[in-house]
């Protein structure tokens, strides 16, 4: 490691070993990386074509843990169904597309160039896990104003909210229910901030009008395919910082290769 | 009011790394404009020749840059935006270096286009903008504020999009490309007033292209028909009136297309990720039939793609490749395809007006015009791009490797200590450091006295000091760490080694210091950080190594030391925590996702130790906000901490008070991906002059009277800010006699060598005027080494910086000899700290800019032509209204030089006052004229520079004639306020106004050999002189033609006059008499 005690001998060697790794191994690395990350981008199912009736249909039964009381039936038209899942999908074909970029016949040439590409790839993937595993947080008018309340067909009642998104691999659903307030109200009126899920009794103003929150009802499933995509991503980031340790290893020899 | 610190950087003979992210090239051909992977934005000259030198490096961002664009109509402002990987965005003026707007929003773009609609647009138009978001949103490209977004049915990333000017239907449309392959198209000129109102705006046209990675999308003006579609497999031409397709060209196997763009009529460019490019002609022999839509997809073979030119980029390639091209069509401009790589290399191509292939039909090669890296300028430039200690130590692997692998800066023993890559410590008294290196005077340089400290068999990787933020430690204490896995405490003062760690876990990272409120057990404790991304606690006392954690996976993000509890937390990277016992060394817990977060938040930002693997936070740094500045900003990367924006805005107000305690500070930065160490000095100016000030002996006395009171009349108005001054000149530990009523505390002085204890709050700082009243009078002051000579030579230095060797020898001849001044050793890279975030500094290859001022051998420091320019400007507009002040004058010029060299450096501090003020300042100034609102305004002005002693202090050599030196302050400040607005350089403007100052200065002479008397009635009897004073003014007034400058002059001054009478008195006693 200190390369000013390695004898030459030891020197030529740690230098034979680092072309090794640079050529052969990061290679390897490379493919591993591509493999798994292709297979996590299968789970998101991207619609190639985007011929309307060719989408893929998924249903989920949501349901309150433990209890019959709300059931929430949800049929996906393709994969669009919330942003989050849209975000991770376009950061991992971004990854993979970095990795693509440097295939077999790419010649690495410089530790630093691994580590440049490595922390790229890190950064998309992390983002995308970031994306799945910590749910926006949003403001009641936000909810309102979303596409999300607007989608349905009949309309909602203008009393009821909804909400979704994912939590780590739970698709959820919140159903809040509203009551205006009365503008003669005694009420404190006091606007509740951004929160992934909201409690009975806050407030919000919007359109004009006053309400708060008279119930929430919250059901979530479990899609097996998201915990998939996070454990792909946990372990594509352990493979990536692997290899960075590795090249990091041969620091001292960085200066000595030419860019 | 802004904050700017002139600054000199002293690069090694490594450039620093700059990975390039994005590359554009200002429309008016003459300046390339880079953002890396590390964070910065350089500014390279392109010369008429095609010749590249880099000229400017910008730090502000944080992260890396994604993309870069023009914020403006160029010819009007030469602006460029700006945007990172984790959201910040600025707008820079490319010609003065300066940050003008910057923001942070939760978008990270990939691309950015400027649009502007003249006449239908109020302000100064839109940055339309996408990346890793849904849609296109519209940034207002002044303020940077979110003004709406173009929202779509089937809502998605967008991965390019063009904006369509089309003549023939006036209406600009906006044509995206989603990552999903749908091109939509918004109109724009016509959703204008929908916009501003903030309606919906939703897509005009939708289709599915059927292609994924779409990297470009262009419309053909020639034409107004075609629309070019580059993805990374194919290329594809359609007919934009009805999305027909007219033609596909795959690429050859293992190429990807990165980009293209419409070079004529049917004449296309496409470039690839691998950094080649190809010109096609679109062979148009059936393109009339494919009107019918109908029958697009017959047709598509009618139009079909030649091959005619390509370029290469031969050897050097290294991944990923960012190009671009401009088309320009107006002489003298050229049609350039550029090219940026990772490595830092630049490359142009000339594409000729009317590419052709060889006479046998097969594509020609055009050949590379230039091709150039950040490196070239530094090799280039050799005598600039030395490192600071070079001399000391001549590395034998010549240019290879830097020489200086780490250092750090102690104020307050102005020492310089220095690792070396073969592992020597080299320890140095900093401002004498600096002038060997900067000045030409060879005995600076053999005479410099250094200490060798030889411990590490390799690479010094790290230093730290850890008495210089916090006294629980021994101030003789200096700890490195090395590649050699070891870290080694030293005595700095005697050089011995006091204990050695060894680690065995790879290269030392990082040394912290524990937090301040620790057990006794706990006091001496140090945590370090190896590339294995293991912990290691230290105790410096005991000399034991109390933990080596080392089960962490990923790199150290943050570390808790919890000495109540025995308990050190790591954050990593990952965002998993692990807990470890410090008395056992077991792991108490390991946790990951919600646990782990919840464990992080839960711990107060300043507890932390580490932000993250490679820099320490800023609390720990508070003793010069820009190191930590430095650090988060400059060479960290890929993270979006929010911790570190946190914290940096918590530290803004503590970094304003603590700013730089000296007039001098040495900067070290330690760049991330090379070794390229380099120094930045840090010059404070008001500092400077106050300090100067207090030093005059007898000369100057009438200055001190000034300048006292002066800073009596703010201390009645505002006992806030005198502390302020006087808290930085105690922190600093210099003997400040000017102001009589700190008497007190400056009686009570400090042996000099005893290093003593100065407690923490006074560098913090927050409540800095509680603080004031309590440690007035307990407080020891760590006056030690500091003396005249220091001050003077800090502003010999600048001085010797700033003036513009080469011009004129009479000048320089005046400026050594009379002056004693030191001539440069080579031209200085400036720089410019502003704003607390922004730095800004001159590159080696700047001295290129002006296509070569004078010849090689002769030095030269003028910092652009325009500086002659200015100068003049300068003394035409100074010299009409004060010619007969030339009697004054010489009598200050004729006393001392000491006395010169105060009264430049106050004129350089008064231009730097008047850049830093706030603009809508700077407006009211212009609107002067008007005799109704003049008065307002110039008070305005008159407080904004008022508050500032040495404006004042340059006052008393016209004493006798105030009224004409305050008429023609005047008209200077309006010169300079203009010349701000004009995107001229603070440097620039400094320059021209020392070179006119040092003519005048030497004219004046020539003419009076002998000095006069007059300045000795003005020393003794300061009160009557003032009154007279009084009178005279009043007398001239009668001449003034100018009648808003003189309402404001008596109305400033009367008051004045009242106040000083007593206060003089007293300082008279103390001081002069």
């Amino acid at each position: 490691m200190a390369a000013a005690m390695v004898s030459s001998a030891e020197r030529a060697v740690l230098e034979e070993e680092f072309k090794w790794l640079l050529q052969e191994e990061v290679h390897a690395v490379l493919k591993q990386l591509q493999d798994i990350l292709k297979e996590a981008s299968h789970r998101f199912a991207l619609p190639v074509g985007g011929s309307e009736g060719a989408a893929k249909q998924e249903s989920f039964v949501l349901s309150v843990a433990g209890m019959d009381q709300v059931k929430g039936v949800l049929t996906l038209q393709g994969d669009a169904l919330c942003q989050a899942i849209q975000d991770a999908r376009n950061h991992v074909n971004q990854a993979i597309y970095l990795l693509m970029n440097r295939d077999v016949n790419y010649h690495f040439k410089t530790g630093s160039e691994v580590l440049k590409l490595m922390d790229a790839v890190m950064l998309q993937l992390s983002r995308a896990r970031n994306r799945l595993t910590t749910p926006a947080t949003l403001t009641l008018p936000e909810i309102a104003s979303s596409g999300l309340t607007k989608m349905f067909s009949p309309a909602l009642p203008p009393d009821i909210l909804v909400n979704f998104y994912i939590n780590l691999n739970k698709l959820c659903l919140t159903l809040y229910q509203l009551h205006v307030l009365q503008p003669s109200t005694t009420k404190n009126f006091k606007p509740a901030g951004g929160s992934i899920l909201h409690n009975p009794g806050a407030m919000f103003e919007f359109g004009n009008q006053r309400y708060e929150v008279s119930h929430v009802h919250k059901m979530e499933c479990v899609v097996p395919w998201l915990n998939d995509a996070l454990v792909f991503f946990t372990v594509s980031l352990q493979l990536c910082q692997q290899l960075k340790d590795k090249i990091s290893v041969f620091s001292s020899y960085w200066n000595y290769k030419p860019h | 009011m802004r904050v700017s610190i002139p600054a000199v950087a002293v690069w090694g003979r490594i450039a620093p790394s700059h990975s390039i992210t994005a590359i554009m090239i200002t429309d008016d051909q003459q300046t390339i404009v880079t953002g890396s992977q590390e964070g910065q934005i350089c500014l390279w000259d392109l010369s008429s020749e095609l010749k590249i030198s880099s000229k400017e490096i910008l730090f502000g961002h944080t992260a890396s840059v994604t993309c870069l664009a023009k914020a403006r109509e160029f010819e009007k402002q030469p602006y460029v935006v700006s945007a990172t990987e984790n959201g910040e965005m600025c707008v820079w003026n490319v010609t003065s270096g300066l940050c003008i707007e910057n923001t942070k929003l939760p978008y990270r773009h990939t691309a950015i286009y400027y649009y502007h609609c003249s006449f239908r647009m109020t302000g100064e138009g839109w940055l339309l903008c996408f990346g890793e978001y849904q849609d296109v949103l519209i940034i207002d490209a002044k303020t940077l504020g979110v003004l709406h977004t173009l929202s779509s049915q089937s809502s998605d990333w967008i991965n390019c999009m063009c904006i369509v000017h089309s003549a023939r239907i006036q209406e600009d449309s906006l044509v995206a490309v989603s990552v999903t392959g749908v091109l939509k198209a918004w109109d724009l000129s016509s959703s204008l007033t929908s916009i501003q109102e903030r309606q919906n705006v939703c897509e005009k046209e939708s289709k599915s292209l059927g292609c994924t990675n779409c990297r470009a999308v262009r419309f053909c003006t020639y034409t107004e028909r075609l629309l070019l579609v580059v993805s990374s497999i194919c290329w594809q031409v359609y007919d934009y009136c009805d999305f027909s397709l007219l033609c596909t060209e795959f690429c050859k196997s293992g190429q990807c297309f990165a980009g293209g763009e419409v070079l004529a009529a049917y004449r296309l460019i496409i470039w690839t990720e691998d950094g080649y490019s190809y010109i096609y002609q679109l062979l148009n022999s059936g393109l009339s039939k494919s009107i019918y839509p109908a029958d697009g997809k017959v047709l598509k073979e009618t139009v079909y793609p030649h091959l005619l030119c390509f370029t290469d980029v031969k050897e050097n390639k290294s991944f990923p490749f960012v190009m671009g091209f401009m088309n320009e069509r107006k002489e003298p401009f050229y049609k350039i395809l550029f090219s940026g790589e990772a490595s830092g290399r630049i490359t142009l191509w000339h594409v000729p007006d009317v590419p052709a292939s060889t006479f046998d039909g097969s594509p020609q090669e055009i050949p590379i015009s230039t091709t150039w890296t950040l490196q070239d300028n530094f090799n280039k430039a050799h005598s600039m791009a030395e490192g600071i200690i070079d001399h000391l130590c001549d590395s034998k692997d010549g240019i290879e490797n830097a020489v200086v692998t780490s250092s750090v800066y102690i104020p307050s023993l102005d020492k310089l200590v220095c690792g070396c890559e073969n592992g020597e410590i080299f320890i140095t008294p900093g401002l004498e450091t600096a002038r060997a290196r900067l000045l030409e005077n060879v005995s600076l340089k053999g005479n410099l006295p250094h200490k060798v400290l030889n411990g590490h068999s390799s690479r010094v990787t790290c230093l730290l000091y850890p008495h210089g933020n916090s006294v629980r430690f021994d101030p003789s204490w200096l700890l490195s760490g090395g590649q050699d896995s070891t870290v080694i405490c030293w005595d700095i003062f005697t050089g011995k080694i006091l204990h050695r760690f060894s680690l065995q876990s790879g290269p030392v990272t990082e040394l912290l210091r524990s937090p301040e409120n620790c057990k006794l057990q706990y006091h001496s404790v140090v945590c370090c950080v190896c590339s294995d991304h293991s912990v290691a606690v230290l105790h410096l006392q005991k000399k034991v190594c109390l933990l080596h954690a080392r089960k962490h996976l990923f790199p150290v993000k943050k570390i808790k030391f919890d000495p109540m509890e025995g308990l050190l937390i790591v954050g990593c990277e990952d965002d998993s925590v692990y807990v470890w016992e410090i008395e056992t060394g077991t792991l108490e817990r390991h946790e990951t996702g919600e646990i782990a977060k919840a464990i992080l938040s839960s711990i107060g930002d300043s507890e932390y130790l580490v932000v993250d693997s490679l820099h320490p936070v800023s609390q720990e740094s508070k003793r010069n906000k820009n190191v930590q500045y430095k650090s988060s900003s400059s060479y960290k990367r890929g993270m979006i901490s929010y911790n570190l924006t946190q914290t940096e805005k918590s530290s803004d107000k503590v970094m304003d008070n603590s700013l730089i305690q000296q007039p001098f500070t040495v900067l070290p930065v330690k760049p991330k991906w090379n070794n390229a160490n380099f120094h930045v000095l840090l010059f404070d100016l008001e500092k400077l002059v106050d300090l100067l000030l207090s030093y005059q002996p007898c000369g100057l006395k009438s200055s001190n009277s000034f300048h006292n009171y002066d800073t009596l009349e703010r201390a009645k108005s505002t006992t806030e800010k005198r502390a302020l001054t006087l808290k930085r000149n105690k922190t600093a530990g210099f003997t400040l006699s000017v102001d009589g009523q700190v008497d007190t505390v400056y009686a009570n002085q400090v042996n000099r060598d005893s290093n003593t204890i100065r407690p923490l709050e006074e560098s913090g700082g927050i409540k800095r005027q509680k603080k004031m009243k309590s440690s007035r009078k307990t407080k020891m002051q760590p006056s030690g080494n500091i003396d005249v000579n220091i001050t003077t030579d800090t502003a010999k230095l600048l001085l010797s910086c700033l003036l513009p060797w080469g011009v004129d020898k009479e000048i320089d001849d005046l400026c050594v000899g009379q002056l004693d001044i030191l001539r440069l050793q080579c031209p200085v890279a400036f720089g410019l700290v502003s704003n607390e975030r922004h730095l800004s500094l001159m590159l080696p290859g700047w001295k290129c800019t002006d296509g070569g001022v004078l010849e090689e051998h002769t030095l030269s420091n003028l910092f652009s032509k325009r500086v002659l320019d200015l100068s003049n400007k300068y003394l035409a507009a100074t010299e009409g209204r004060t010619g007969e002040r030339d009697g004054t004058v010489d009598n200050v010029y004729g006393t001392k030089g000491a006395e010169i060299i105060f009264f430049l450096l106050s004129r350089i501090v008064l231009i730097n006052r008047v850049f830093n003020m706030p603009s809508a300042d700077t407006s009211q100034i212009e609107s002067l004229q008007q005799p109704e609102s003049v008065h307002n305004k110039w008070q305005n002005m008159e407080a904004a520079i008022s508050s500032f002693p040495s404006f004042y202090g340059e006052l008393p050599r016209n004493k006798s004639r105030r009224h004409s030196s305050d008429f023609g302050n005047a008209s200077l400040l309006k010169l300079i306020c203009c010349w701000s607005d004009q995107s001229i350089k603070i440097i620039e403007a400094m320059q021209a106004v020392l070179l006119a100052e040092v003519q005048r200065t030497m004219t004046t002479l020539r003419k009076t050999a002998v000095c006069r008397e007059p300045l000795a009635t003005v020393e003794n009897g300061n009160v009557s002189v003032l009154k007279h004073d009084k009178s005279s003014n009043s007398a001239n007034f009668q001449d003034v033609e100018d009648a808003p400058d003189r309402c404001v002059l008596e109305e400033s001054e009367s008051p004045d006059d009242m106040k000083a009478h007593p206060w003089i008195s007293k300082v008279c006693s103390c001081k002069v008499c």
